[in-house]
């Protein structure tokens, strides 16, 4: 804390915007909103339930009941969220498919953030000739529709869950791409890369060490905004036959499974399908209330 | 503005390539693409080897995809695996106003319903109403489609029900069996029962998006000194915002809606597949999971060659709605 | 003694801002009065509610965070902040006008210049469009920029902020208005452009008779336009008198201070440096006890720490705010 902060205290002032550091004052400006916040209790809430679940509820969510009546079974105390088409035990299912499903919005997210980054950084330090074709292709990948492209890639790598990954990633890093190379394009020309280039820094070097670092915070915003959207792109792609197989439960696959009982189960669509959307809609929160927190600007 | 436009057309040509290249070059990594039709008892043979040689897949894949460019230039888009004895071309034709009826009615009742609403929640801001603006778009934006489609679906079809026992809204398709040849208003009656699913699910989705779109472009312009020149001048409140905010805030979201205009033709795959939609989308997702993948490649094309085309639609628009923007 | 008569009675204003990290005491206990055709100066430094000032006599401090607590505003007899907001739109931009300090960004951007000159024309005069065109060429004329009729349909962003400002005084006398605010409106410009707009403003002022307040942090701007000259510094008037006065002799320390800080030609040459006031404007967040300037002021004595000193008129016309002034 600063001086004249300590001083406030003392007399027993509130601190006042210019007493904080930058982290502290994001974090100040996090806390207080409230989308965010309520946000990051719907992501602790999914978290825990995902985690620390199936600690407790040790139920295997692939054992199937077995007989007919196994089958289809409304909640009850044994199965609190009922059975599904193969008698397998819903909730453990939930938690389990819920790890997957966030591992692999987390895991693709970064990937195709870190990706996208490193074609940014390329194509905007250097500029010339290789950010032209590096702009070019990313551009044209940009223009081909998401969805058809995703299940092309999908059909193409095969089905699993790092194909999701890595189908997701090849998809996802041009966004980021574009935006990095546009903060470098702007970065590029303040004085510290200047006088850094003049001290005999690589090229290398300037990227990494000066750059990259002042792009960390949209890059962030961007992560999180990007893992609920890859849920839902997992989920999509699951839905639809890819990606997840069975037996493994993913939210998405598990709606693709339901999507045949709607008439006669209903809850098996309702649980997945809420999951994920509370699972976005709590990244979406977050994310922006952690762009507003970085960007005073925009916050009036 | 001229040699600007013609620069600009240059550019899309090294695009379009790379785009045809991809699309092109993803389905060329599936080993066999005739495999489902050579498992199907009721083709023969000799027709199988007819179209492997029509269609260039005896040759090496360099001057396969020669044979698929210059084909494909010209107009003739490959067979259409999925609907054997017709072409690629003619299924296309058949799916794409489908697609083009409910994007197009989706993108209307979108702009309609959002764009008023983003600009009261920015007026209005911090106010209920904006909160309530604000948590209904993040809804929107996190809600899967697919979920909203199944959800409504479940109530629509399956719970409720009209009085003789049917469903309340027909749970797919986008026309009763029977009434193909029916009067006009008949058949439009008819139709809509069918899109309102549809077009609700898609309109969901996109009225968060432009709502918050709107919304941050007022803020943004509301924020500018001018405004503040205005209500000096003695401008009324309303004026201020219909005349001279509006118009600026509106140049962005002109924009963005030149760049939506793709997707009523590209059409919005899974909500197609789920409500069993002969659409454009669903097309494309068949054709990949049924290994059509002449269909496919033309697909993926086509839309990425119309959102190529429309990103420079978008500059010009924006150039003729700002007055500042010269392109030399 | 002036015997014009009065146009502005500022008393005791008092606005606050109500924000996260605290309030705000902008402007706390202001007293001000302007006379018909007077040109007064509000000088002081960033900060200190000179601006604010300016906003609360036309009320358009927004809100939130801000808020006129207090105080009156006499404006031909009648107190401004009792008038309802339809009375007041009416005010502005025809009896007082103001302009702001960037021009670059003070015009809409999508509207050509005569059309902005024009609505302030005929939202306060009852006169048709082709009537009103004819004025806003005579205006435009009479701020000085040749060739009215061609500049009438450009945008601002094909006129230099030089001539953007001249537009801008253009809009706000385009109603003879009795009083004329200019806040920092030649701060952004060069020191020739500068020039030449105070000239222009002069010149405006002898021509059509109107009240200016100038507000400002510069010392020699105020010296060639001001009859009269306020000193403010945070939030409170500390000294004001005619303009002879508070060169030849001020009597507050801060004055004297800004006074002495300025370089001159005529003084013999030293080795030593400019003097300085110590100190930095005090954080609106934590305001000294007793006189605010205590912390900087060199005469500062045990009472100025613990009181707030009231404005005394020492001479006539002549007010300081302080426990300890200057001899003259």
């Amino acid at each position: 804390m600063t001086e004249k902060a300590i001083e406030a205290k003392k007399k027993g002032q509130k601190k006042s915007s210019e007493d904080y550091t930058y982290i502290g004052m994001v974090f100040h400006r996090l806390t207080r909103h409230k989308l965010a916040m309520a946000g990051v209790f719907m992501l602790i809430f999914i978290v825990l339930f995902v985690f620390v679940g199936p600690l407790i509820w040790r139920l295997d969510p692939n054992a199937q009941i077995e007989g007919l009546e196994g089958l289809f079974n409304p909640a009850s105390r044994a199965h609190p969220m009922g059975t599904d088409d193969y008698g397998r035990d819903v909730l453990a299912r939930m938690f389990f498919g819920g790890r997957i499903s966030l591992f692999i919005g987390f895991a693709s997210a970064i990937s195709s953030t870190l990706l996208g980054a490193i074609v940014g950084l390329v194509a905007g330090y250097y500029g010339g000739w290789a950010d032209n074709i590096l702009m070019r292709f990313t551009d044209a990948m940009l223009s081909i529709p998401t969805f058809p492209l995703l299940i092309a890639l999908a059909s193409v790598f095969g089905k699993g869950v790092w194909q999701i990954i890595l189908v997701i990633v090849v998809f996802g890093w041009m966004v980021d791409a574009r935006l990095v190379r546009g903060l470098v394009l702007s970065l590029k020309e303040q004085e510290y890369v200047e006088a850094a280039r003049a001290i005999g820094a690589s090229a290398n070097r300037i990227m990494w060490r000066h750059l990259f670092p002042n792009t960390l915070a949209v890059l962030i915003v961007s992560t999180t905004i990007g893992i609920g959207g890859n849920i839902i792109y997992e989920a999509s792609i699951s839905f639809l036959g890819f990606g997840v197989q069975a037996p493994f439960a993913s939210w998405g696959n598990m709606l693709q499974n339901a999507q045949q009982f709607i008439w006669n189960s209903p809850r098996l669509i309702i649980y997945p399908g809420l999951a994920i959307f509370m699972t976005v809609l709590g990244f979406n929160f977050f994310g922006d209330g952690l762009r507003d927190a970085i960007d005073p600007k925009l916050k009036l | 503005m001229r040699d600007y436009i013609i620069r600009r057309v240059l550019g899309m040509i090294p695009l379009i390539l790379i785009v045809m290249i991809v699309s092109f070059g993803i389905f060329s990594l599936v080993p066999n693409p005739f495999a489902a039709l050579i498992e199907n008892p009721r083709i023969k043979k000799a027709d199988i080897q007819r179209l492997i040689k029509a269609w260039g897949f005896d040759l090496p894949w360099y001057l396969r995809f020669f044979k698929w460019f210059s084909g494909v230039i010209r107009g003739d888009w490959g067979p259409s695996l999925l609907y054997p004895g017709s072409t690629a071309r003619d299924v296309i034709a058949r799916r794409l106003p489908v697609t083009m009826r409910v994007m197009g009615l989706e993108l209307l009742v979108s702009l309609v319903i959002a764009l008023p609403i983003g600009i009261i929640s920015a007026v209005k801001q911090y106010s209920m109403t904006d909160y309530v603006v604000t948590v209904f778009s993040f809804l929107g934006m996190s809600m899967p489609s697919f979920w909203l489609g199944l959800m409504m679906m479940m109530l629509f079809s399956v719970v409720l029900k009209r009085p003789s026992g049917v469903p309340l809204l027909p749970a797919g398709g986008i026309i009763t069996p029977g009434l193909e040849q029916a009067p006009f208003w008949v058949k439009l009656g008819d139709r809509a029962q069918y899109l309102v699913m549809p077009v609700f699910v898609l309109s969901f989705l996109s009225i968060g998006y432009y709502a918050r779109y709107m919304r941050s472009s007022m803020l943004e312009v509301v924020r500018q000194d001018y405004i503040r020149t205005a209500r000096a001048k003695g401008v009324p409140e309303r004026s201020v915002i219909n005349k001279h905010a509006l118009r600026n805030a509106m140049i962005p979201i002109v924009t963005l809606i030149a760049l939506s205009v793709p997707g009523i033709v590209g059409g919005a795959a899974i909500t197609e597949t789920i409500f069993n939609i002969p659409g454009m989308g669903s097309l494309i997702i068949q054709a990949e999971i049924k290994a059509d993948y002449p269909t496919a490649m033309i697909g993926l094309m086509l839309s990425s060659v119309l959102v190529i085309v429309f990103n420079l639609v978008a500059d010009i628009v924006y150039a003729w709605v700002d007055p500042r923007i010269k392109y030399s | 003694m002036d015997n014009r008569e009065v146009l502005v009675d500022i008393k005791n204003l008092r606005t606050f801002f109500y924000t996260e990290d605290g309030v705000v005491p902008a402007v706390d206990g202001i007293d001000l009065t302007i006379h018909r055709g007077e040109v007064v100066g509000l000088v002081g430094e960033s900060g200190c509610g000179k601006s604010v000032t300016a906003l609360s006599i036309i009320r358009l401090i927004p809100n939130p965070p801000g808020k006129i607590i207090g105080g009156e505003i006499f404006f031909h007899g009648e107190d401004l902040l009792k008038k309802n907001e339809e009375d007041m739109r009416v005010i502005r931009g025809d009896k007082i006008s103001m302009i702001f300090q960037e021009p670059m960004t003070s015009l809409n951007p999508v509207y050509t210049i005569g059309d902005q000159i024009s609505e302030a024309i005929t939202l306060h005069q009852k006169i048709d469009a082709a009537e009103a065109k004819k004025r806003t060429i005579e205006m435009i004329r009479l701020v000085g920029i040749p060739e009215p009729e061609r500049r009438f349909s450009q945008y601002p962003h094909e006129m230099s902020g030089g001539m953007r400002q001249r537009v801008m005084i253009a809009m706000a006398l385009s109603s003879n208005p009795d009083l004329l605010i200019s806040d920092e409106a030649t701060t952004a410009l060069d020191v020739t452009i500068q020039a030449q707009i105070l000239d222009l403003m002069r010149g405006l002022q002898k021509k059509l008779g109107m009240a200016i307040l100038i507000i400002t942090h510069n010392l020699a701007v105020v010296a060639e336009m001001a009859e009269t000259i306020a000193i403010a510094y945070a939030g409170k008037i500390v000294e004001n008198a005619s303009a002879k006065e508070i060169f030849k002799s001020p009597r507050h320390p801060y004055t004297y201070g800004l006074l002495q800080s300025i370089p001159k030609f005529t003084e013999k040459k030293t080795n030593e440096p400019l003097p300085a006031i110590e100190g930095m404007v005090p954080s609106p967040y934590h305001m000294p006890k007793g006189c605010r300037f205590n912390p900087r002021c060199p005469f500062a004595t045990e009472k100025c720490r613990e009181e707030e000193p009231e404005i005394l008129e020492l001479t006539p016309g002549h007010l300081v705010r302080c426990f300890h002034p200057i001899e003259s």
